[in-house]
């Protein structure tokens, strides 16, 4: 990990079709983990919020250097205790991964020390009702 | 702005031998259920959980002690702030159930005196490799005046109820000290993120 998570060349490979989970800037629905359904945010929860992130991907090829992507869409937790459930990785530099509480799948975003605001990638959940 | 969204917040550890099966006893078993070799070298620093229990919405900070427990460094710090300790052996090694009572006495030490403990018998399921019976498990607890339960992680045998059961009685507690006024969850001690830096040991899982 060399701790640069700007995104130099974008692979996006987010789709964009968000909109419909925002209401009022906040996430409409329950925040779920894609593999197990433990809930991670309740709805009204995170706030909407775009920033270019690498995060590592979730299945990764080999151990050797991790494959990460262009993440931009987040939902923003100021309070880590807004979590219903979710993991907190040990530290890389400044920044904590998060994962599910459950099966601890992820990342599922990430958690900034500096700031400690959590960052939870649109494309890592689940959104259900 | 930031509304609160819950009532009170435990903060919890697990303790006990390397390999009795404290890193599991978070770790849900599914069938699809996976760890990304990218998580699983980084490994789990805390868990935050949601319990809700008469009527109140309880977050559950639970830490693991990530491998320390090897170079017996678990120390002031670790303890620092928790309200309720799982103190976990292997029904299927004699030395972990021997070394709760070491376990015992470093909590007397080091942690703060009215922490509420629960012992758990691990492993459970493993019925055909148990060495300690289910009955030693009751006695030592008796002899502490512990709550005791076994448990299997793999199985998901007991883990639930351990954590509802140690929430309610930091709970009762809770309550008791606030002498029944209401709404007293505000001052619940938080617990900042960076008190430690990572370990890069990887998650020693069993089976």
């Amino acid at each position: 990990m060399d701790g640069n998570n700007e995104c130099s060349n974008k692979t996006e490979t987010e789709p964009k079709h968000f909109e419909k989970e925002i209401e009022d800037g906040m996430n409409r629905r329950t925040i779920k983990c894609k593999y197990c359904q433990s809930v991670i945010l309740t709805p009204g929860s995170g706030d909407y919020f775009e920033r270019d992130f690498q995060l590592p991907l979730m299945k990764q090829k080999k151990e050797a250097c991790p494959e990460t992507e262009c993440v931009s869409s987040f939902w923003v937790v100021k309070d880590m205790f807004t979590f219903q459930n979710v993991g907190f990785s040990n530290t890389v530099g400044t920044t904590k991964y998060l994962t599910c509480a459950d099966c601890e799948a992820g990342p599922i975003g990430y958690h900034d020390l500096n700031t400690r605001i959590s960052y939870v990638a649109l494309n890592r959940v689940s959104h259900t009702n | 702005m930031a509304k609160k969204t819950y009532d009170l917040l435990f903060k919890l550890l697990l303790i006990g031998d390397s390999g009795v099966g404290k890193t599991c006893i978070l770790f849900r078993f599914s069938d699809d259920a996976f760890t990304t070799t990218f998580i699983s070298t980084i490994g789990i620093d805390f868990k935050i959980k949601t319990v809700e229990l008469r009527g109140k919405k309880i977050k559950l900070q639970i830490w693991d002690t990530a491998g320390q427990e090897r170079f017996h460094t678990i120390t002031t710090s670790y303890y620092r702030g928790a309200m309720g300790i799982m103190l976990v052996y292997d029904i299927t090694n004699e030395k972990s159930f021997e070394n709760i009572v070491k376990w015992l006495r470093n909590i007397d030490e080091h942690a703060n005196e009215d922490v509420e403990k629960m012992i758990l018998g691990n492993k459970c399921d493993m019925t055909d490799k148990r060495t300690v019976s289910k009955e030693r498990g009751e006695t030592i607890a008796r002899e502490h005046a512990i709550r005791f339960m076994e448990t299997s992680a793999k199985a998901n045998i007991n883990i639930e109820r351990a954590f509802t059961e140690l929430a309610e009685a930091i709970l009762d507690k809770t309550a008791a000290a606030q002498g029944g006024r209401g709404e007293g969850g505000d001052h619940a001690d938080r617990v900042t993120v960076d008190r430690r830096q990572a370990s890069q040991g990887g998650r020693a899982c069993c089976h």
